[in-house]
């Protein structure tokens, strides 16, 4: 069921959808944040702030699969076509984003989430057991308490910030952007964070268990964790490349750049 | 013939092609006689190497530090000083210098191709932040240039922009094939060279869905 509701004296809109289990969300608005929010019950929730009468939004419902799309009419430029969305969603809603400007914001959901941005902020936590998937040129990425997750994000620029993000794999690509991990690598995962410039750096308690491997071709490495050491196939130079094992090696951690500086620090 | 003249064709004289003018030398000078002779045998003994004979690491860095500290490699100022993958790990060592000098310059080859763009800034958030883009100095293929033509029709506004997220990936690209390239067997390598297409491909797939009308 669908319901739009005008507020009055205000260019405001708000739509609900009637929706089962595991529906799926997509938002798609060119300029201006979206902030998607779980809550209980069956229905998504959306409420939108229109800038100018040079945008409109689109929507659309078949099944479990809701569309909303921002429209941008003739003349409409980033400060008219600008709409503001604020979404609730049940908390095992599948969501997808696609913004330009951005902010981009996500929390408390366990559906997979999908957000893909030109410049935008992009900040998601406290996500548990989902697939989280994020393709950004040039915005910065933050992530926190990232539970369970299959991670993967992948950048030009835009740095990339994890804190207390673990799970099966946490898979990070970036070319220039900085990638900063501060968290314990779970037990169990695949970490790889690959830069080709950017600077990698990894902070873990002590006891962290991984099995770390960090390369990097033109740019210095630096550890401060006592390895006990293990076969290589490659040259372990020092200052370009370590390897071994902390604990009982649980979660296979792997840095590698280019020539972005590496660093394992402890916390 | 002098000594000096004498090495400018030790390569040839190595390899068993001498004059007579040279084989006069060789027989009176000392000097030559014995270089001749120690470069012989390590030639011969780098033949007969085999892969389960390789040298430890710490032999290869040594003979990279020597050959540095007599000038034989001399990495051009900011170029990758040819990496960690693979270098003076194969037999026949001789030809270390050789490739050294070749894979300098084509660093710097590559360094003096390399574009920098300082893109227009234009109305789109995208082209505001390319200036900061600009480092990242990869070149542009012929299928980039036909994308971004297809943007200038599109989305003009993102041209530039785009422009730059592809030379960064195309250094990205560049970089990683050379070095999977250098060692095939490098799984880390591999993996390195996936993570820069995956990027060349992200940058395709979002510039040509913006510039859908």
């Amino acid at each position: 069921m669908l319901a739009a509701v005008m507020a009055a004296g205000q260019n405001r809109q708000e739509y609900h959808f009637t929706v089962g289990h595991h529906a799926n969300l997509s938002v798609i608005n060119h300029y201006g944040p979206i902030s998607v929010r779980s809550t209980p019950g069956k229905q998504v929730i959306v409420n939108v702030v229109l800038s100018s009468d040079k945008v409109e939004v689109d929507h659309s419902q078949s099944g479990n699969r809701v569309d909303i799309l921002s429209h941008l009419l003739a003349g409409a430029d980033e400060q008219s076509g600008r709409v503001d969305y604020e979404v609730l969603v049940p908390p095992d809603t599948s969501v997808t984003l696609h913004s330009t400007t951005g902010p981009l914001r996500a929390e408390k959901l366990n559906g997979d989430l999908t957000v893909e941005s030109s410049t935008a902020n992009i900040e998601i936590r406290d996500i548990s057991a989902a697939h989280v998937h994020i393709r950004t040129l040039n915005g910065p990425v933050a992530l926190t308490n990232i539970r369970d997750g299959h991670v993967e994000i992948t950048s030009i620029s835009g740095d990339v910030t994890m804190n207390a993000v673990n799970g099966p794999l946490v898979q990070v690509n970036s070319a220039s952007g900085k990638i900063l991990y501060d968290g314990d690598f779970g037990a169990g995962g695949e970490y790889l964070l690959t830069s080709h410039t950017g600077d990698i750096e990894a902070t873990a308690p002590a006891y962290a268990s991984i099995d770390v491997t960090a390369r990097s071709v033109q740019g210095k490495v630096e550890n401060d964790f006592p390895l006990q050491p293990k076969h290589t196939p490659f040259v372990v130079k020092a200052g370009s490349a370590f390897a071994g094992t902390v604990g009982k090696a649980a979660s296979s951690v792997k840095l590698l750049s280019f020539s972005g500086r590496i660093h394992l620090k402890k916390r | 013939m002098t000594c000096a003249e004498f090495e400018e064709v030790l390569p040839e004289i190595i390899e068993g092609d001498r004059t007579a003018e040279q084989e006069t030398h060789l027989r009176n000078c000392f000097a030559c006689q014995g270089l001749v002779s120690d470069l012989e045998f390590i030639s011969h003994q780098a033949k007969l190497l085999q892969s389960c004979d390789e040298p430890s690491p710490r032999v290869w860095n040594t003979l990279e530090v020597a050959l540095r500290q007599q000038g034989l490699i001399r990495p051009a100022e900011g170029q990758p000083t040819a990496g960690s993958f693979t270098l003076l790990r194969k037999p026949g060592w001789l030809m270390v210098p050789a490739l050294a000098m070749a894979l300098i310059a084509f660093g710097i080859m590559r360094y003096q191709g390399g574009v920098k763009t300082q893109p227009n800034a234009g109305s789109s958030p995208e082209t505001a932040m390319s200036a900061d883009l600009h480092r990242g100095d990869g070149p542009i293929a012929s299928t980039d240039q036909q994308l971004l033509e297809v943007l200038s029709v599109n989305a003009p506004s993102r041209r530039a922009a785009y422009e730059a997220y592809l030379r960064k990936v195309n250094a990205y690209v560049q970089d990683a094939e050379s070095s999977a390239h250098s060692d095939p067997n490098d799984e880390e390598a591999q993996q390195y060279l996936m993570a820069a297409y995956e990027q060349k491909a992200m940058v395709y797939e979002m510039a040509l869905d913006r510039s859908l009308p």
